[in-house]
């Protein structure tokens, strides 16, 4: 399609508006982190690295990155097993009330963090009457985990069908057998990705984690939330909002290239 | 002798469409036994429920003797050759002959010599290291027979194997799997819509029509004796003769199947006159239509292509004749083409 002069310009122009909305702020947030203002004061005034080293001698942002890592780690260890466990039930069995199920794996991701993380809160405390601790934030992260492995799992599943573990029973194998010879390998980067994805959205969740996580326990972004307005913080909060950026951002680009890389093999 | 394949009242049902109705069939030990029929006629399906992925709705099957049609597909005597090969892609040429081995727990040095003597008989050798889709498809389709045939399974299951490849090596194929099913002496069921391929190879032909075997005999019998219309026409190509243009040919008043090279024209002893209506030139043989005077009938010929001394044009007069022993009655009751 070719178009007109004036509404490249335009469309050029309304994209720079748009990229430039989320990209500037972040910009900032990497300047502050290095500025030699304290005050987090506009133009940062000169440069420095002071804030990181800060930051990395900083026991309670160091603990709050080990919290976020371990229960990033435990939740999306958590979701892959059982996500894979979803994924064959709803893409290679027929039972009843298959499509409620599938809806149900699904729904954690589109019900708003605050609903999810009061109700959990309550079940919890109430229902089940424990102290919220590390595990209660581990499960709470899972369910929403669940999701991005399920996804990730059915979908390759459903388009590669059963031809090839037919095959694999046909030649001899049992259930288990197929699993581990023919099913698993070929979805491998599958459940790759959808663990990257998940560590990421728990990696920087705060929402469910405000209400499920035990005192004490503070992940990253928490760590950031208490901090954030106390002056003599600010800029070691902007480093730490770097680095939890960056951990964020390269699990999403490596399961995209995993992604990638198998509709490639698979249509070929 | 126990037959190596019995089916006895098999019936398959998907939600509200019968795929096989009330089928009863026996396949001989060593038979190279076909299953022609368009697609959607239950062949496919009779093959799934023989091999185990599909359950039958009732009905039983047998396999040497042994009622089988609880047994899990990894637990019945018999192999499968599929439509897509289904090859692993995971895995290199070897890796996938020797996989039915491997889970069978046969030692690596055992299983590599067997994978290695099964990728020899089908010409594969020197293929080992390759990944699937680093070959062709015919020799995909030679990895498939030979992944299959390691494990001697006392019958072969082939599921239309030679439907994606072209008209060349479809045919070179279908003489090495005659080959190969004469040296390994095993029983081959084939599944295929190609009516050419399931004549060429078979010992004996089933035609399956709407989940049921419509017709059941060698190649020859179907052939020549094709019981209703339905056959006539998909197996070969026939000309269908009301009765009572039968009658006119000296045949019995009912419908009949004439094969076109089984019409004469211009015989000595006359016939029934007619104008041809058209001439096809196919190269080695004419494709003759004639309009029969007074019936408002058509009937094809075909004459060998033995050069210009005979050749034939629109327009001409010919008179057409049938060799009663050549004309093939239809069951009145069969449904129509």
């Amino acid at each position: 399609m070719q178009l007109g002069r004036v509404a490249r310009i335009v469309l050029g122009a309304i994209t720079l508006v748009v990229l430039a909305l989320i990209y500037l702020p972040l910009g900032v947030v990497f300047l502050n982190s290095i500025s030699t203002s304290e005050s987090l004061s506009w133009p940062p005034p000169g440069f420095t690295l002071e804030w990181w080293g800060r930051a990395l001698h900083s026991t309670g942002a160091l603990e709050a990155l080990g919290t976020s890592v371990v229960v990033g780690l435990i939740a999306s260890a958590i979701a892959l097993v059982l996500g894979t466990l979803a994924a064959m039930a709803l893409s290679r069995y027929r039972f009843f009330g298959k499509e409620t199920v599938n809806l149900l794996i699904v729904l954690p991701i589109a019900l708003p963090g605050i609903v999810t993380g009061i109700a959990l809160n309550n079940a919890f405390r109430t229902l089940m009457g424990v102290d919220l601790a590390m595990w209660t934030l581990v499960v709470a992260h899972a369910t929403f985990c669940i999701v991005t492995v399920y996804n990730n799992a059915f979908a390759r599943l459903n388009a590669s069908g059963t031809r090839l573990e037919e095959a694999s029973m046909d030649l001899g194998a049992g259930l288990f057998t197929t699993f581990r010879l023919v099913t698993f390998p070929h979805l491998k980067s599958a459940l790759m990705a959808g663990g990257l994805l998940a560590f990421a959205l728990s990696f920087d969740e705060i929402i469910v984690t405000t209400f499920t996580a035990g005192t004490g326990v503070t992940t990253l972004p928490l760590w950031i939330l208490q901090n954030m307005f106390r002056p003599s913080q600010a800029p070691v909060v902007a480093v730490i909002a770097v680095i939890l950026a960056v951990v964020s951002v390269i699990p999403l680009a490596i399961a995209q290239r995993l992604t990638a890389k198998d509709a490639e093999a698979v249509s070929r | 002798m126990d037959p190596a394949i019995r089916l006895r009242g098999l019936h398959k049902r998907f939600g509200d469409t019968i795929a096989v109705a009330d089928l009863d069939l026996d396949i001989a030990e060593g038979e190279f036994f076909s299953m022609l029929g368009p697609s959607g006629s239950g062949k496919t399906t009779v093959l799934r429920i023989i091999a185990g992925f599909e359950q039958p709705t009732s009905g039983s099957v047998a396999l040497f003797g042994r009622d089988v049609t609880a047994l899990a597909p990894f637990a019945r005597p018999v192999n499968t050759v599929f439509q897509d090969y289904a090859l692993f892609p995971h895995l290199s040429v070897i890796a996938n002959v020797e996989y039915g081995l491997r889970v069978a727990g046969v030692a690596r040095k055992e299983r590599r010599a067997k994978a290695e003597e099964a990728l020899a008989s089908v010409r594969l050798a020197g293929f080992e290291d390759r990944r699937p889709h680093e070959l062709s498809g015919g020799q995909r389709q030679r990895v498939a027979l030979a992944r299959a045939i390691v494990l001697r399974p006392q019958a072969l299951l082939l599921d239309e194997p030679l439907g994606a490849l072209d008209l060349k090596l479809r045919e070179q194929m279908q003489v090495e799997l005659k080959e190969l099913q004469r040296s390994l002496g095993i029983t081959f069921v084939f599944v295929t819509h190609d009516q050419d391929e399931a004549l060429t190879l078979s010992d004996r032909v089933a035609v399956f029509d709407a989940g049921r075997v419509v017709q059941l005999g060698t190649p020859r019998e179907v052939y020549d004796h094709p019981r209703n219309p339905f056959i006539a026409s998909f197996v070969g190509s026939s000309t269908l003769l009301e009765p009572d243009v039968a009658e006119r040919f000296g045949l019995p008043a009912i419908a009949t199947a004439v094969r076109p090279e089984r019409v004469t024209l211009d015989a000595p002893d006359g016939g029934v006159a007619g104008t041809i209506a058209e001439v096809i030139y196919t190269g080695p043989e004419h494709r003759i239509v004639i309009d029969l005077d007074g019936v408002g009938a058509r009937i094809t010929a075909l004459e060998p292509n033995i050069g210009a001394a005979q050749r034939r044009s629109r327009g001409d007069r010919v008179t057409v004749s049938i060799d009663p022993a050549a004309a093939a009655p239809l069951e009145s009751d069969a449904p129509a083409a």
